[in-house]
């Protein structure tokens, strides 16, 4: 009587191939997960996909083009890397201060000053880690420079200049 | 009976080119998107460093455009990293007399980006 392949079990060619087989398979997956890997790493992520990030942009742009000055300081917080302050015109035609606060890891703060008075506050999170610098032009006005990192990637650099106010 | 007789020769060998379609076209599809991401990594990057670089241009005085050891970059290109090994250029047209065209290039790999800026002369009323 012949053998079931059940009883007989697989010959040592079958589970070569087989082997064989899930090998290349095992091999093409690795490639390109390395591949994949080598690729995230050397560039930064694409944060303008990032709708919260777009919304900081969007709302820190308008700031700055219709801004007229950066102050230096305002209340208890300090132009630099860190923080922004642009005096800057609203719809209405008043003003205000507008402290941008990049302090807090994985957060964007925008605090609206009404004279010394805290109008509004937007917090954006799930962000990259920010920078505002000062940038000097040609023309010897300020613009002001934003970055953002993505580790230690520069994932973002922006130059925006205030528009000019009769 | 199917389950004791195995499969024929022709019968394997359709199953491993069907496989074999399969994988490669799984391989291909992955090579493209990949590639289409770099692709636009890539534009993203240079876009940001050509917008900076024209933030300069706008505000060149009207009489320094033309010097050519002044048809350079003159912006941080640190955003320019990942594309290295990269070259800048910039091409100044005379047109008219009051305008100048002109188209920054950032080449890198295969591939390159443009952007151009129209100045016109405003006889130094000084808009910016």
């Amino acid at each position: 009587m012949v053998a079931s392949r059940r009883d007989r079990g697989y010959t040592l060619m079958e589970i070569v191939v087989v082997l064989a087989i899930f090998g290349v398979f095992l091999f093409i997956i690795v490639t390109l997960t390395s591949e994949m890997r080598r690729n995230e790493q050397k560039w930064p992520v694409n944060f303008f996909a990032h709708p919260e990030v777009g919304g900081v942009l969007a709302r820190m742009r308008r700031d700055i083009y219709d801004s007229t000055s950066l102050p230096d300081n305002f209340e208890t917080y300090t132009n630099g890397p860190d923080t922004l302050i642009v005096y800057t015109i609203n719809q209405d035609g008043t003003a205000e201060t507008v402290v941008w606060d990049f302090t807090k890891k994985g957060e964007v703060h925008r605090k609206a000053f009404k004279a010394a008075l805290l109008s509004s506050e937007w917090i954006a999170r799930g962000v990259p880690m920010f920078l505002a610098t000062a940038q000097p032009m040609p023309s010897g006005q300020d613009a002001v420079r934003i970055r953002a990192l993505d580790g230690s990637k520069l994932a973002i650099d922006e130059i925006i200049v205030p528009r000019p106010h009769a | 009976m199917r389950r004791s007789r195995g499969f024929s020769l022709a019968e394997v060998l359709v199953a491993l080119a069907i496989l074999a379609i399969v994988i490669t076209t799984t391989i291909a599809m992955f090579a493209e998107r990949t590639k289409r991401m770099r692709e636009a990594s890539e534009t993203i990057l240079a876009y940001q460093a050509l917008s900076n670089e024209a933030e300069y241009w706008r505000r060149e005085s009207f009489a320094q455009i033309d010097n050519p050891d002044n048809q350079t970059f003159k912006s941080d290109l640190d955003i320019l990293a990942p594309l290295a090994p990269y070259t800048t250029a910039v091409k100044v047209e005379n047109t008219r007399a009051d305008i100048r065209n002109i188209t920054l290039t950032i080449r890198w790999a295969h591939r390159e980006a443009h952007l151009g800026v129209a100045r016109a002369d405003t006889g130094g009323s000084g808009l910016w």
